[in-house]
């Protein structure tokens, strides 16, 4: 395989961990899910177009259309919690803690 | 030492991806993730996908990130964190600047490098444009117009989620 696509999974990886990792907003953890998805979109087109294999061009695609609505479902939520607390610090989700 | 400028840009674009991981304010972060958008898109240019280019410049920055923008300015606090105010931020994107130009070192000195996957070469400049296929027609829009031949079914699923992902959008919005 070539370089690039060590690069987009380097790229994967670090939004992956910055997804998973909390700090203060959720908003930051949306995000990052747009960045996995952002990375796994290019390296699926790099990887048609290289190989010239014509079908596939429908799986980037789709793959973008279903995380446009992860995103909007995250926003939902997101909106949901700033509704509720007035802004979405992930300090304020702590209903289930002793 | 072989230079393929693509693979320069897929190295912005880990810096950019970067910038949104070690998670400044959100308002950064949608900036540092429009500038990695940006650069996968001529990534996608440079190797002949116009429509898929295009794709992203619609459908994810004019789509996904204006949604993200105006919500992120819903959410926003008076002094927004940037990525050189805080230790732990800028910290860990020295760190993974270094770890980045210690790899693209060693790629361009030995030009091998096996994790668990073999990488072997920087990647050709010129696509080969092989006979057969489509012809003259160009590849990109129509391997996705075969949504609606050959994927049918992927396009009735895809719809029918969809749909249902919305209701339940809705849903959650409604709240109460």
């Amino acid at each position: 395989m070539s370089a690039i696509y060590m690069n987009m999974t380097i790229a994967f990886m670090a939004s992956l961990t910055g997804m998973m990792m909390y700090r203060s907003h959720m908003m930051s953890s949306l995000l990052c899910l747009e960045g996995m998805m952002l990375s796994m979109f290019v390296m699926a087109s790099l990887i048609t177009l290289n190989s010239h294999y014509t079908l596939s061009y429908t799986i980037p695609l789709v793959l973008l259309v279903f995380s446009a609505c992860e995103a909007a479902m995250g926003l939902a939520l997101l909106v949901l919690v700033s509704n509720t607390y007035g802004s979405d610090y992930v300090q304020n989700l702590n209903l289930l803690r002793c | 030492m072989t230079l393929n400028v693509y693979y320069f840009l897929s190295i912005l674009f880990v810096i950019g991806c970067v910038g949104f991981s070690v998670k400044p304010s959100p308002i950064y972060g949608g900036l540092s993730l429009i500038v990695s958008g940006a650069l996968g898109c001529v990534i996608i240019l440079g190797y002949g996908g116009s429509f898929l280019g295009l794709m992203v410049f619609l459908v994810f920055l004019g789509g996904m990130m204006v949604v993200f923008g105006y919500t992120t300015a819903m959410s926003m606090e008076q002094y927004p964190e940037s990525w050189v105010s805080n230790v732990a931020v800028w910290s860990v994107m020295l760190f993974s600047l270094f770890m980045e130009g210690l790899l693209s070192y060693v790629w361009l000195n030995y030009d091998y490098i096996e994790v668990i996957v073999q990488f072997n070469n920087m990647g050709e400049w010129v696509i080969y444009d092989g006979e057969g296929g489509v012809g003259y027609l160009s590849e990109g829009p129509t391997g996705v117009g075969a949504i609606y031949s050959y994927n049918y079914w992927l396009m009735f699923v895809a719809g029918w989620s969809l749909f249902a992902g919305i209701l339940i959008t809705m849903q959650i919005i409604r709240g109460n």
